[in-house]
């Protein structure tokens, strides 16, 4: 009988696409909470981030088998989704602050001390990283992510490797600016 | 890797050694994930609403069956061909040229009716012959000579000619 058939066929790709899925989340769910973790600076905002950006591709499951990149797909899904829930957030006080900064940072081996004077570098950093023009932070944060070579960043970012290459050169120089000023006014 | 495609950030893309700043970002992007995020990110996934339908095609109807694609492509050969079909089975000839149409008098929506009358041109006058003066018997013209000799002798040639006239 036919209809009995096509149920059975059909039932059995959907298993199948979400075993796929599955599988990415397994995966990528690590590299894709770093990046959102990287925008957001939330450790709770981050993991909604990547919640949000599964369920989106398992809406769109049936597209999963024309992606040709799936980290670097993925990664452009977390960074879009970061990026608007940042802009929707942007009345609310990051979390970045020094106490939370020292929680969530490593810091192996460190004394109590140099572990809050950490916190406060990597503060100043964030605030000044805060204050770049919008296109050389993206490519800035992520260019930290060592998994990820200039083409895949052009690609997360739908820009060409050499403006990934300019913008970067051009976020260090502001950046160290930004820096010096920092310390020059302490 | 291609040694032109690596992260630039990274200490041996010969960027030289990364400064200060670049060590917090690099601590962020390699934080560790925390215990357990794949686990509640499956179970977010599994607590999704499938998607479902209120209404399904049944299997025959299906649209990406072989068969309802050739009936959707025979429908669109058919209306496109009844709709050539009509276009042309209306068309009507052109009139020959000797003839000329007599444009349709439209009734003027609120306006005065015409009553049925219809303009005329007004024809263009043909040429007029002009008429012959009438000629006169030879008779005459012998007492015309007479007078004109007696006038001349007179002195008064000019006022006689406008006289005989």
């Amino acid at each position: 009988m036919e209809i009995p058939n096509s149920g059975v066929r059909d039932e059995a790709r959907r298993h199948a696409e979400e075993e796929a899925v599955a599988a990415l989340v397994i995966q990528y769910a690590a590299t894709l909470y770093r990046v959102a973790f990287s925008i957001l600076r939330n450790p709770s905002d981050a993991e909604d981030a990547v919640q949000e950006a599964f369920v989106r591709v398992l809406r769109h499951r049936e597209t999963l088998d024309e992606v040709r990149d799936n980290r670097v797909w993925l990664i452009r899904i977390v960074w879009n989704i970061a990026l608007d829930r940042k802009r929707r957030a942007k009345s609310r006080p990051e979390t970045d602050d020094v106490a939370e900064l020292a929680r969530v940072l490593p810091s192996g081996g460190l004394s109590a001390e140099q572990i809050a004077s950490a916190a406060q570098h990597h503060a100043s950093v964030l605030a000044c990283v805060e204050q770049l023009p919008a296109k050389e932070r993206e490519v800035l944060m992520l260019s930290a992510f060592e998994e990820l070579n200039s083409v895949e960043i052009a690609s997360v970012l739908g820009i060409s490797e050499s403006s990934v290459r300019s913008r970067l050169f051009r976020a260090r120089n502001l950046m160290a600016g930004l820096l010096d000023y920092a310390r020059s006014l302490r | 890797m291609n040694e032109s495609t690596q992260n630039p950030f990274a200490s041996n893309s010969g960027y030289g050694e990364a400064p200060g700043f670049e060590e917090t970002l690099r601590l962020i992007a390699n934080l560790p994930a925390p215990q357990g995020l794949e686990e509640r990110v499956q179970a977010g996934l599994l607590a999704q609403p499938r998607k479902g339908r209120i209404l399904a095609w049944p299997a025959a109807l299906k649209p990406d069956s072989n068969w309802m694609r050739s009936a959707a492509a025979a429908a669109i050969v058919f209306v496109v061909a009844g709709g050539g079909w009509g276009v042309y089975s209306h068309v009507r000839p052109p009139q020959s040229a000797g003839a000329m149409a007599m444009p349709a008098h439209a009734a003027e929506p609120g306006g005065f009716a015409s009553a049925g009358a219809m303009r005329t041109p007004q024809a263009l006058k043909g040429p007029v012959l002009a008429q012959p003066a009438a000629v006169k018997p030879a008779a005459s013209s012998a007492k015309k000579a007479l007078r004109r000799g007696k006038a001349a002798r007179a002195g008064k040639t000019e006022l006689a000619a406008t006289t005989v006239k």
